[in-house]
């Protein structure tokens, strides 16, 4: 394997499914809109929460809720990368790709490069928006960047889970309608309540699933308070999902080559 | 004429036979929702002011009425996809009142909509909400769940007939989103603060979910005094968004 070639597929790739994601800017709305609506009501809906026994000691109930919208985002960028290849695989140009001579990895990179820089703009757009209407953050503009990067992270994984269902089925309406089955991730992880203070089966659930750690990292990263959850664990969750997930897209793909 | 609002409802159940999982987004989503948010938030309860101990009774109707929403939002969907192919076009030559052309779809999204509603119910229900309401509380949900779907479908319609897309598809789901969360979604008035309180106070959506909420509230128990307000607040979005659907449908074709 050329690993300059194999760059530069990436790269054009990349760049590719960047172009066109903005170029149809109103399919993305929902991507950007629906956490931030969600936020605004939660943030306005759940506030008195604050008094309940066993709410941490925070300065702002929005700052702590900032993480599950970011986290949403990450969700929401991960499906916009499986329905783009669902529909790239619908409209042929996959097939195309195909008869690259370039190695299978490359193109799921590739793809996957487009939802990293996606949820880039994405998160920096959440965290703005939110400091705008009254969020503070404590962690400074190091722990905002970091939350910023470990949220491409993850989006990269979500990507993953999302490419692995478009190659297995091919299907765009399918990966149209997935969007609340990966809902279930967000609700099994303390998005918007500490661990402590969700349903004892759910307080259960959470501990399996990679996106709590990464939860808990954002919220640590902007509080600057490591005892709201750990930045290290949050990364080495994300990027051990975005590991796999890109493997099992990897897989599905060549699968589909096995199939076609 | 009653046959061609016949004919029509017909059509639209049909969809559900044919297309597989046509109604699998609008029965999930609000189940995921339904589970995800009384997970995340069922400690509310123990604010002072919250009038249940289960917060899953609380969410329960929302979750209902989200179900219903987004089957009745879907009409609009499918009308789009009717102007796009070209198949509406054929009815609006059709002899008959332009009226009639919606009423049947608006008829079978409302049928469609007992799906999910009572899905999201009897999961609700098995996994520890109460019906505290008994039959009356049941009639109210399942009245407000129907009313609020006529409702999602003729703001789909509207804008349906409006832009001509299916590409509106987003919008009519997230007014329903909207309409559904600003209002006593996740607590009770007294316990909203800020801009929500306002908006809560003011979305005729509020008095519709205090409607369904009689079912399973142990707080609002069913009454006149908690029905007559959801009912009005239908008929006043039904009539708003029923004008400015029949007032879109005139222009077509000229």
């Amino acid at each position: 394997m050329n690993a300059g070639r194999e760059w530069r597929v990436v790269v054009a790739l990349g760049r590719r499914a960047t172009t066109v994601q903005f170029r149809r800017a109103q399919l993305l709305m929902p991507t950007f809109v629906l956490p931030l609506m969600l936020l605004a009501v939660i943030a306005s809906g759940t506030s008195a929460a604050q008094g309940l026994r066993g709410f941490p000691d925070v300065a702002s109930y929005l700052t702590f809720v900032v993480p599950g919208t970011i986290v949403q985002g990450t969700i929401l960028a991960g499906l916009t990368a499986g329905i783009a290849l669902a529909s790239d695989i619908e409209f042929g140009f996959f097939d195309r790709l195909l008869a690259a001579p370039v190695h299978r990895t490359s193109l799921v990179l590739g793809r996957l490069w487009g939802t990293f820089v996606l949820a880039l703009l994405q998160s920096s757009f959440f965290l703005l928006v939110a400091l705008a209407f009254g969020a503070n953050y404590p962690g400074g503009v190091a722990g905002a960047v970091a939350t910023v990067a470990l949220a491409a992270i993850t989006a990269v994984g979500m990507g993953g889970i999302s490419s692995a269902i478009a190659l297995r089925t091919g299907s765009l309406s399918l990966l149209q309608s997935l969007f609340p089955f990966m809902f279930v991730l967000l609700f099994t992880a303390p998005a918007f309540f500490p661990r402590e203070l969700l349903a004892p089966v759910l307080e259960d659930v959470s501990v399996f699933n990679p996106l709590t750690y990464v939860v808990e990292g954002v919220r640590g990263l902007l509080a600057g308070d490591a005892d709201l959850g750990d930045p290290a664990t949050g990364y080495a969750a994300a990027v051990g999902l975005a590991v796999a997930t890109t493997g099992l897209a990897t897989v599905a793909l060549k699968e589909r080559l096995r199939r076609t | 004429m009653t046959a061609v609002a016949f004919t029509l409802w017909r059509r639209s159940l049909n969809e559900v036979l044919r297309v597989r999982g046509a109604l699998l987004p609008a029965t999930v989503a609000p189940l995921v929702f339904m589970l995800g948010i009384s997970g995340q938030f069922q400690r509310l309860v123990g604010l002072d002011g919250f009038p249940t101990d289960s917060y899953l009774s609380w969410i329960v109707p929302l979750s209902c009425l989200q179900g219903a929403g987004f089957a009745g939002a879907a009409t609009g969907s499918n009308l789009a996809r009717d102007i796009e192919q070209g198949w509406f076009d054929r009815l609006l030559v059709a002899p008959v009142p332009r009226p009639l052309l919606v009423i049947g779809p608006i008829l079978g999204a409302v049928t469609r909509s007992l799906v999910p509603a009572t899905v999201v119910l009897v999961v609700g229900l098995a996994v520890g909400a109460e019906l505290t309401g008994g039959v009356p509380g049941l009639i109210a949900l399942y009245a407000a769940a129907a009313g609020f779907c006529a409702v999602a479908a003729l703001w789909g319609t509207f804008l349906a007939v409006t832009f001509r897309t299916q590409q509106a598809g987003p919008l009519m789901q997230q007014g329903v989103f909207l309409a559904v969360f600003l209002s006593t979604a996740y607590t009770p008035e007294v316990l909203l603060r800020g801009w929500l309180a306002d908006v809560a106070h003011l979305n005729p959506v509020t008095h519709v979910l205090e409607m369904a909420r009689q079912a399973t509230v142990v707080g609002i128990e069913p009454s006149l005094a908690h029905t007559l307000p959801g009912v009005a607040a239908l008929v006043g979005l039904a009539t708003f968004f029923g004008a400015l659907a029949m007032a879109g449908l005139r222009r077509m074709g000229r």
